[in-house]
């Protein structure tokens, strides 16, 4: 489905490793090719041993860690205030109702306040990371010959010509005749410039110049000019050969957005040439076959995949040489030689096999020379590129931005650039990008619009002097659109048409008035130059063709590289302030949490708490403290964010196996102490406002149940690994839903059903419990019932005709489906609290005494009920839209949480609560994986999107998409409501006084805090890891696809914790307003319960 | 509980653990160098095979109720608890994602073993069935209450050999393409550094105690 390789394949070893990949094909040659660097990296992996130790520091004082924060305590010391004057009857509870309300409010606000931070920070260090910079939609035309204008830049698409008008149109227009009629592009993967060029004004090695004799005669010979092309990091090739082509050069978010496609869609040299009608033939790297799909009149693509092949893939180019340069229908060859990258990846820059591979490059070098040299008609000038995409280091490796990694060559040789005297080992530095301007000027079509490139002068030497001024005056102009599209300022009348010249002595003060100076001067004197009599070309006309030429190149230079910088440098204050601001929100949700911690020992210390946990720091916590540092230093090693799946599993799997070991500890306790029985019966007795415990169960059948519960998670846990093994690296790796997928579809459809029907008696079994038959009961029960027949009917239909993409039946299948769920959520959301009573009828029976904690029973059941109706209807629609394999992992993760939620909500808890919640969050990100996904945007299920949707719309499918990829993670955040309402309930009804806001603080606190302290965590440090790891080599492909899931990951800790807190918001408001107007009632009739109070 | 059992001395939990050494030493000299690497099953084999007999003889005499328990009803003990702690252990390795495989279940068997060796067989040799000891181990609070030196001897190992073969298995999702990355190479020798570490700390803990329980004499 939409599984394939949809990531745009920035041609580097890593991504070899999404192609599909035969079976037990034994060598995975991106890894060995860049171990050297890995190595570096992943040697955070070894460190962990002494990353534990700050752990077990803290864990020497409890509550230390928090302590240490900067904290919003002042809310608090107002509530253990109140806490201690609440056992005095009357007059204090009024106190401690407003210090609780205050605390409550207090907690709120900081809450909110905190995730703003955080959404600013976010949304500044993405501003500053990914800078989205305005780019200038379509292809130039015509227009691009005429003076650029004021105002909006109407496109004026004429009428589209056919190529051979166009091109002479274009040839009249630009009234510079064009320079050559042929190109040969001859890309050399790889090859630094220093092997051809020298470094520093020096030749090259005398290795490196009898290696290329060939080519280094030309550039002795002075029939052809090298350049130091400067590459921009990312130095890997896909990037670079956009950047060549367009002349631009492009953000992340741009690759990465793309989801669908990765043909190039941006104004470029390619195309334009095609459009004239040129001829485009292209044999290597099937890279350019991706960027152009359509474009090529022959092609014969070559894969990188083999990356330890350096012999077959340049022979698989140069086969089709002699054929092609007998053949006289192309106008421009592609050649894309990949050997000399993969020498360098095998052995770097010294690799015995460097020498024969330059010879083969200079013989094809010579060979297409020569053919090019011996058609000497005027038609037929040629003109060979040779260029490579980037350097490489001292062990051959690249992506990142050294020297030796930038330094990629620009070799031009054609009649244009031969001259009498030259000084070839001359360090001429260029950027890559003026390839674009350069090539699009001499073969007379419009420059590309987002090209930043400037053009190249010494390729324009046989031209006169005017038409070397129309040619500068073609890149200012072009340029000059594009810095009016980045600065509205630009376009200002003085700018353009400027009278007073000549102002040199007046220093600028902004870069744009710079620009802007160097600009008019340049056409004023361009004009001036050009109004001189052809005849009397005196020194003056000299003098101004001199001053036009510094100016224009002045201006292009220095608006080149502003643009550039626009585009490629990170503001590092932005980012760090924005880091700061993040880093702040982390705190101050700690310092909140901290403060709800001291709060509860205060209480717990009041009225000796009878929960079996002393104030030491428990196993599963130090545990869950050390898990998240360790899983913070995961995220600097490339190797662990692409396989962070295991991470996950590993700590999870591990958390509730120590849940195990306690499990398994209390039940020796318990049998070995028979002493501790009696008391249990008797606090059993009081607390079945959780519903399990209302079934009674021994304590001994309570430990069964709790062994059970965790072997339950433990082995869905193991199958939903087994279910997708591999991350990025080990894809290959077999496991169950490989092995489904090539089975009988009819295998997975029955497994859908049954996901679909479990889902079903799931939810029946839960209403049951409740023990109401009300009709609203009934109806929510019915409905859900319809929903799961629509899936199921959505499955058998979707079946039937699989090849038939878009179905009518099923979309209006699904819409009918979204809509009785939403409409059944929405009534449960909103009826729910006033379904259940307030007072049970046992409480009113028996003692007042008991009734305090009872009245959390309706509210408890009210909770349950729409908690259990979210994850139900969840999983529904998680069942409808995700892939068919992943549906058994649904129904595991359900498992998961319902066994957890009953192993959480037996008497008598082994954890705290806030252990508990985030083993429900681990549980979450666990199971965010067991569904397939993984941190490459590759995984992301597309085809689901659409389920549904009769007509495009990106919002819709985003949402569903986001509903798709982050399905678990959202079923933990309702699973959270269930848990909440059933979760043993003794720490609330401890007070003697019992208040509403007191239940919905200490009730939903917690499970909305955590998990944003967590994400903030998570969010935090990766930013920092992404600032710091900002030149690595995978930064691109690795770590910035992860950040995007980060954000995402943020976005629906938000998502979640907004639904439980209004849930819990909404039900404690309804309860309360009965409460009070019950009250009312109440002491309008009974006037003597009254009397007795007073 | 720890004055009716009589204590042994230092230089006996020494030459205890020196023993247990020794057989790990003997099967690593028996089956050459980077035979784990090569061939994991046969070299844990090995190593099972020489060390559970050291492992149960020595703790079968160190058994605590020395009246009710024959030297010979400690070592049944033992042998029982050899596969029962080898099933824990290898529920406990594919929970947290081992392998299970054709190709790999030999290889988890003699895993488990050894593991259980290191955890089970000694506190089922030492403790037996006794609840409140078996609750003990599996605490942390033992290293500060307990007041008896097989206490130390048995749960710093073999908590060691645990944590050990827990962080052992952190390398091995990482793409370094080594040949000992492949379970159980890597947890195995995470378990044994971790199981010598412990033995380690158990000996300066069990000099600690005796020191402290002469100061408190004195």
């Amino acid at each position: 489905m939409g599984r394939g390789a949809l990531y745009p394949s920035i041609r580097f070893p890593r991504n070899a490793a999404l192609l599909p990949m035969g079976r037990g094909c034994s060598f995975r040659p991106g890894l060995s090719r860049l171990r050297g660097l890995k190595w570096a990296y992943s040697s955070w992996a070894l460190g962990y041993r002494s990353s534990t130790r700050p752990v077990t520091r803290m864990s020497s004082g409890p509550g230390r860690v928090f302590l240490l924060l900067g904290s919003p305590c002042r809310s608090d010391t107002h509530s253990g205030g109140a806490e201690k004057t609440n056992t005095e009857p009357a007059a204090a509870i009024a106190t401690a109702d407003r210090g609780r309300e205050a605390m409550g409010a207090a907690v709120a606000g900081w809450a909110v306040a905190a995730v703003v931070l955080q959404v600013a920070g976010l949304s500044l260090f993405l501003y500053g990371f990914f800078p989205v910079k305005p780019t200038l939609p379509g292809f130039s035309g015509a227009e691009s010959y005429r003076a650029p204008s004021c105002g909006p830049v109407d496109g004026g698409e004429g009428p589209a010509l056919p190529p051979d008008q166009l091109r002479s149109l274009y040839r009249e227009l630009s009234e510079v005749p064009h320079v050559y009629d042929r190109l040969v592009l001859m890309v050399i993967d790889g090859l630094p410039a220093e092997f051809v060029l020298g470094k520093g004004g020096k030749p090259p090695t005398k290795e490196m110049m009898e290696s290329m004799p060939y080519t280094q005669s030309l550039l002795a010979g002075c029939r052809a000019v090298g350049y130091h092309a400067k590459a921009v990091p990312p130095t890997v090739t896909m990037p670079r050969l956009k950047a060549m082509v367009s002349g631009a050069i492009g953000g992340f978010l741009d690759v990465a957005l793309n989801f669908n496609t990765q043909a190039f869609l941006d104004d470029n040299l390619l195309d334009q040439l095609h459009t004239i009608g040129y001829k485009l033939v292209m044999l290597g790297d099937e890279t350019w076959i991706k960027l152009f799909p359509t474009l090529f009149y022959r092609q014969d693509g070559v894969s990188s995949f083999y990356v330890k092949d350096t012999v077959e893939v340049d022979f698989n180019v140069s086969r089709h040489l002699e054929s092609e340069l007998a053949a006289k229908d192309w106008d421009a060859l592609i050649l894309h030689y990949l050997g000399l990258d993969h020498v360098g990846h095998i052995g770097g820059r010294q690799s015995n096999l460097m020498t024969p591979k330059l010879k083969e490059m200079d013989d094809v070098i010579r060979r297409i020379h020569t053919a090019a040299t011996s058609i000497q008609d005027n038609s037929h000038r040629t003109l060979l590129v040779v260029v490579s995409d980037h350097g490489m280091t001292e062990v051959g490796n690249h992506g990142g931005s050294s020297y030796e990694e930038t330094d990629s060559l620009a070799l031009f040789i054609g009649h244009s650039v031969e001259s009498t005297y030259c000084s070839p080992y001359d360090q001429k530095e260029a950027l890559q990008v003026d390839l674009a301007p350069t090539l699009a000027l001499l073969f007379g079509i419009p420059i590309p619009k987002n090209n930043i490139g400037v053009l190249l002068p010494e390729l324009f030497n046989s031209l006169t002097d005017d038409q070397k001024l129309r040619t500068l005056q073609l890149n200012s102009w072009q340029i000059f659109r594009l810095l009016q599209e980045q600065r509205p300022a630009f376009c200002s009348e003085d700018c353009v048409d400027s009278k007073d010249d000549f102002r040199v002595d007046m220093i600028p003060e902004s870069i744009e008035e710079k620009l802007c100076r160097l600009l008019s001067k340049a056409f004023a004197s361009h004009r001036s130059s050009l109004h001189q009599d052809s005849d009397f070309r005196s020194a003056e006309a000299a003098g101004f063709f001199g001053t036009a030429v510094d100016s224009y190149s002045g201006f292009l230079r220095h608006a080149s590289e502003w643009l550039s910088h626009r585009a490629t440098d990170k503001p590092l204050y932005l980012l760090a302030s924005a880091i700061s601001l993040m880093v702040i929100s982390c705190f101050s949700l700690a310092g909140i949490i901290s403060c709800i911690f001291k709060g509860k020992s205060h209480i717990k210390a009041e009225h000796h708490s009878v929960l079996d946990l002393d104030k030491h720091w428990h196993l599963d916590e130090v545990f869950i403290l050390m898990g998240i540092l360790l899983y913070v230093a995961s995220l600097g090693s490339s190797s662990f964010v692409e396989e962070e799946q295991y991470i996950w599993h590993f700590l999870t799997s591990t958390l509730f196996l120590i849940f195990l070991i306690k499990t398994v500890q209390s039940m020796l306790k318990e049998s070995s102490s028979t002493v501790v029985h009696r008391s249990e019966t008797k606090t059993f007795h009081k607390n079945n406002s959780s519903y399990l415990a209302s079934y009674k169960l021994s304590p001994g059948q309570q430990d069964g149940c709790r062994l059970y519960t965790v072997l339950v998670v433990l082995v869905a846990g193991r199958i939903l690994r087994a279910w997708y093994q591999g991350g990025i690296n080990w894809v290959h790796f077999p496991d169950i839903s490989k092995i489904l997928t090539q089975s009988d579809s009819s295998i997975v459809k029955s497994l859908q059903s049954i996901s679909v029907l479990v889902v079903v008696v799931l939810y029946s079994i839960s209403l049951m419990l409740l023990r109401t038959r009300r009709v609203f009961l009934i109806g929510l029960w019915l409905s859900h019932l319809s929903c799961g027949l629509l899936v199921m009917l959505h499955i058998w239909k979707s079946q039937v005709d699989s090849s038939v993409p878009v179905n009518h039946s099923t979309t209006s299948i699904a819409q009918i489906f979204y809509g009785i769920a939403s409409i059944s959520v929405t009534c449960t959301v909103l009826l729910a609290p006033w379904t259940f009573p307030t007072h049970s009828e046992e409480a009113e029976a028996t003692s007042s005494s008991s009734s305090n904690p009872e009245k959390a029973n309706g509210f408890d059941h009210s909770v349950f009920l729409t908690g259990v109706t979210y994850t139900m209807f969840w999983c529904l629609l998680q069942l409808l839209l995700q892939q068919p394999i992943n549906a058994v992992p649904v129904l595991l993760i359900l498992l998961q949480i319902i066994s957890s939620v009953i192993y959480f909500s037996l008497e008598k808890p082994l954890h705290r609560q806030w252990v508990q919640v985030v083993a429900m969050q681990f549980l979450g990100m666990t199971g965010h994986f067991g569904l397939g996904n993984t941190n490459s945007l590759a995984s992301i299920d597309v085809a689901g999107a659409f389920i549904g949707i009769s007509s495009y719309s990106t919002v819709l499918s985003g949402v569903l998409m986001f509903i798709i990829t982050y399905g678990s993670p959202l079923l933990l955040y309702l699973g959270m409501v269930v848990h909440m309402s059933v979760r043993d309930s003794t720490d609330i009804s401890t007070g003697q006084h019992f208040s509403w806001s007191s239940v919905l603080s200490r009730m939903i606190a917690l499970p909305c805090l955590l998990p944003l302290l967590i994400n903030s965590i998570a969010l935090t440090s990766y930013t920092i890891v992404l600032l710091l790891m900002r030149n690595h080599l995978f930064v691109w492909s690795v770590f910035s696809p992860k950040y995007l899931y980060v954000c995402a990951a943020t976005i629906c800790t938000y998502a979640g914790v907004l639904v439980i807190a209004v849930t819990g918001a909404y039900t404690c408001t309804v309860f309360s307003f009965r409460t009070r107007k019950r009250n009312h009632r109440d002491r309008s009739v009974d006037q003597v319960g009254d009397g007795l109070r007073s | 509980m720890g004055a009716e059992v009589a204590q042994i001395g230092a230089f006996t939990a020494v030459a205890a653990h020196a023993l247990c050494l020794a057989g790990l030493a003997a099967a690593h000299s028996l089956a050459g160098r980077g035979a784990l690497v090569s061939d994991p099953a046969h070299a844990l084999r090995l190593l099972v095979v020489c060390e559970a007999p050291l492992v149960i003889v020595v703790f079968s005499l160190l058994r605590r109720d020395h009246k009710r328990c024959s030297f010979l009803k400690a070592a049944a003990r033992g042998l029982l608890g050899l596969p029962i702690g080898a099933f824990l252990n290898a529920f406990g390795a594919i929970v947290l994602g081992a392998p299970v495989g054709t190709k790999y279940w030999m290889a988890t068997t003699y895993w488990s073993s050894l593991m259980s060796l290191f955890t089970f067989v000694p506190a089922a040799c030492v403790f037996g069935a006794s609840k409140v000891d078996w609750q003990n181990v599996l605490s942390h609070s033992i290293y500060c209450t307990s007041s008896n030196v097989v206490d130390y001897m048995i749960s710093a190992p073999s908590h060691g050999a645990v944590i050990g073969a827990w962080l052992g298995a952190w390398p091995m999702p990482l793409d370094w393409e080594r040949p000992w990355q492949e379970w159980p190479i890597c947890v195995t020798y995470g378990a044994i550094a971790g199981h010598v570490i412990g033995i380690l700390v158990s000996l300066i803990l069990v000099v600690a105690h005796k020191i402290r329980v002469r100061v408190k004499a004195d």
